[in-house]
């Protein structure tokens, strides 16, 4: 019956699935960080016994199978954490593993539902499919059931302090193992400044001979340009990339929306596949996706450039874009359903209106994010003023190096000036 | 004998997530031209039970005829056509904030636009007239191209009615029309649906939160409790025995002038 209005209404299909997928993140969630816990300890361990002291300590590093331990041993912890969670500390958040008889949760019966999570998670997806308890709660005789508060217990309070004495936990081991393995060394910064200082004073008399006359260093390469010539090209590199990009994330950003898409089956797979696109393609940085474009279309080349602004824009902005269209308010799409409305209808008439104003704001900011990213593009050869920066750096050839610097200072404060009056105008 | 206009036949509706079994079983009939009022607490069920009605939500069991046709064995397309006739009146208004009254009165016509015509956002001449008529009639012919969010909420429930309007509606649901306004501005737009009741000839079907409105504006009664039928009859035939088991015990009624 999960039909064309379902994304107001949900199904039953659909509200299994948005808690199954809720507690799988939560407990995912638990098992990193019962992983990076481990991780930082067995580096501490490594480094202050192992490295300091070269003896039997050594046996510390882990052996072969050493790493499958670690992964069962974080998992039993995080299934320890959230099944004693359920018992002991949920009442902060209205829920408590309650009795079905009233009766007392033993110990004992707490460890029997423990130890029964590994039967029925795997097995059975914790049962949620049949609806009701899962099957180790059913087993263990009890389940979660909404609690009201009560008033002698530390509530969202302890809730709180708890939180936060994890995250000041983690704060901390995660400073102290990422100065370990960083090695942060302050005395070069003070040894090297006086030669630097040459460069920057070099730096500082920037040589505009080449500004608008081709610099013929270049012509070995079959190439000529002028510092003007490359502003204009990755100026609109940024354009071409901010305008493709948003064109493309736009209509996707709507398959990407699970009140648009609705809980069916296959509104389910298209938003699943969407979603996993946006989330993949942006945690692969624009300066990966220029070297891979690079190979394929040629080092150096503009379109490399573009491509690689382009690709990373559309996931970018398309996860940007669809948190939007989920945030939108439901009431105005009811209305259109009720005047017999479909679903295309629906997105046009009563989504776009509501999003727009933050679409284009999105876009503006993407658009300062591909001026920025396009002047250094040419670092994995994705073409633009970045080429030249590069190519003088390695020169060596300072003054020049300084007049591009300064013409990219004035692209990058230009275009910012002007995305900040269009915001402004929408604003 | 003809048959009722609107029959209701043992609708029940569970909500999967929170177990909340918010209809049981239901069974009653509508006339065609009758101001049906559902009254009862808050959580009793009468949103769920407009929504049913349109399938906005779709019901658990039971059956809803329409003029002889069974809603709920209708495939999505087509009931999305049965749509175009039953107009809708939301608590909340439901109007896109950003877009201008006349912009959102049009959205009533969605439902008759062919696709591509509707994606363009092109309505047709006839459409605009009729949006400004529409308007007018409830007197907003100025406010035609404000946006919404700079109207009162009297003003906003106007446009949501000037929108019901443009379907030309047969049936009209009303959800707590009145709920989010103070008593001038209800009884203002109560008259509006009993105008579309007596002179358009629309069904009417509104829940309203206030027995004095029900009894004013209603032809008839029905009375939910916790999802449960618990009246169904004339205005009048409400006597303080029958609101205490409606409202709960320790209920008094409270006048809306
Ligand atoms: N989407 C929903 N999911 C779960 N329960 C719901 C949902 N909508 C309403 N309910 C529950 O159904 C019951 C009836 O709600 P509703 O129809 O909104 O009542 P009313 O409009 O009379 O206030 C309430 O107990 C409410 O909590
Ligand atoms: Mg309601």
């Amino acid at each position: 019956m999960s039909g064309d209005n379902a994304a107001i209404v949900g199904s039953a299909v659909g509200d299994r699935l948005a808690v199954l997928s809720r507690r799988a993140f939560s407990f995912l969630l638990d098992w990193m960080t019962w992983g990076y816990v481990a991780y930082c300890v067995m580096y501490l361990l490594n480094h202050y016994w192992y490295t300091v002291h070269v003896d039997w300590w050594g046996t510390l590093t882990l052996p072969s199978w050493g790493w499958s331990v670690v992964v069962l041993a974080t998992l039993e912890l995080a299934v320890w954490s959230r099944s004693l969670g359920r018992s002991l500390g949920q009442r902060a958040i209205g829920v408590a593993l309650q009795d079905a008889a009233g009766g007392r949760i033993t110990a004992g019966r707490r460890l029997v539902r423990i130890l029964l999570w590994h039967v029925s998670v795997p097995l059975f997806a914790a049962g949620f499919w049949r609806g009701g308890d899962p099957w180790h709660d059913r087993v263990a005789g009890m389940g979660l059931r909404p609690v009201s508060p009560d008033p002698e217990r530390p509530g969202r309070r302890a809730l709180a302090t708890q939180w936060g004495i994890v995250a000041l936990f983690l704060g901390v081991l995660t400073l102290w193992v990422g100065w370990l393995i960083i090695g942060i060394n302050f005395q070069i910064l003070a040894r090297r400044a006086a030669q630097t200082g040459r460069i920057w004073g070099e730096m500082l008399r920037p040589d505009f001979r080449y500004f608008t006359t081709p610099d013929p260093v270049f012509s070995l390469r079959a190439l000529s340009y002028s510092i003007l010539d490359l502003a204009v090209v990755t100026v609109f590199m940024a354009l071409t990339a901010t305008i493709l990009g948003s064109v493309i994330a736009f209509p996707l950003s709507f398959v990407g929306a699970r009140n648009v898409m609705g809980f069916s089956p296959s509104g389910w797979a298209a938003y699943g596949i969407v979603r996993g696109f946006f989330n993949v393609f942006r945690s692969i940085e624009t300066i990966i996706w220029g070297s891979i474009f690079a190979v394929w279309v040629g080092y150096g080349t503009t379109l490399a450039g573009i491509l690689a602004l382009t690709v990373h824009t559309i996931a970018a902005l398309g996860k940007l874009y669809s948190e939007q269209v989920e945030g939108v308010s439901p009431g105005p799409l009811e209305a259109v359903w009720a005047a017999g409305g479909s679903r295309v209808q629906v997105v046009r008439h009563a989504v776009i209106p509501q999003v727009l104003p933050s679409f284009w704001a999105f876009t503006l900011y993407r658009w300062d994010i591909n001026v920025r990213m396009s002047t250094v593009i040419a670092l994995v050869g994705g073409g633009g003023i970045g080429d030249m920066l590069f190519y003088y750096k390695n020169q060596g050839d300072w003054p020049k190096v300084g007049a591009v610097v300064i013409v990219i200072v004035a692209i990058v404060w230009a275009m910012d000036y002007i995305s900040g009056r269009l915001r402004e105008r929408i604003a | 004998m003809a048959n009722p206009y609107l029959v209701v036949e043992h609708l029940t509706k569970v909500y999967e997530r929170g177990q909340v079994l918010a209809l049981r079983d239901l069974s009653f009939a509508v006339e065609k031209g009758e101001f049906l009022v559902v009254i009862g607490l808050s959580g009793s069920g009468k949103s769920t039970l407009l929504r049913c009605i349109n399938r906005l939500i779709e019901p658990t069991r039971g059956r809803i005829w329409l003029d002889g046709v069974d809603l709920t064995r209708l495939s999505q397309a087509r009931m999305r056509r049965v749509r175009r006739r039953i107009g809708m009146i939301f608590q909340q208004f439901n109007l896109v904030d950003r877009s201008t009254a006349i912009g959102n009165v049009l959205t009533g016509r969605l439902g008759y636009l062919p696709g591509w015509r509707a994606l363009l956002g092109w309505f047709p001449k006839e459409d605009r007239e009729k949006a400004l008529a529409n308007l007018e009639r409830v007197g907003l012919r100025d406010k035609a191209y404000v946006r919404v969010d700079q109207l009162s909420g009297g003003q906003r429930q106007r446009v949501g009615i000037a929108r019901a309007l443009m379907q030309e509606p047969e049936i009209l649901l009303a959800d707590e029309p009145v709920s989010a306004l103070d008593p001038a501005t209800s009884h203002s737009i109560m008259q509006y649906l009993e105008q579309m009741n007596r002179q358009d000839g629309a069904t009417v079907i509104a829940s309203l939160h206030f027995l004095s409105l029900a009894r004013r504006y209603g032809t008839r009664i029905i009375a939910l409790k916790d999802g449960q039928l618990v009246f169904d009859g004339l205005p009048t035939a409400i006597d303080n025995a029958k609101f205490k088991e409606i409202y709960g015990e320790d209920a008094e009624e409270v006048e809306v002038r």
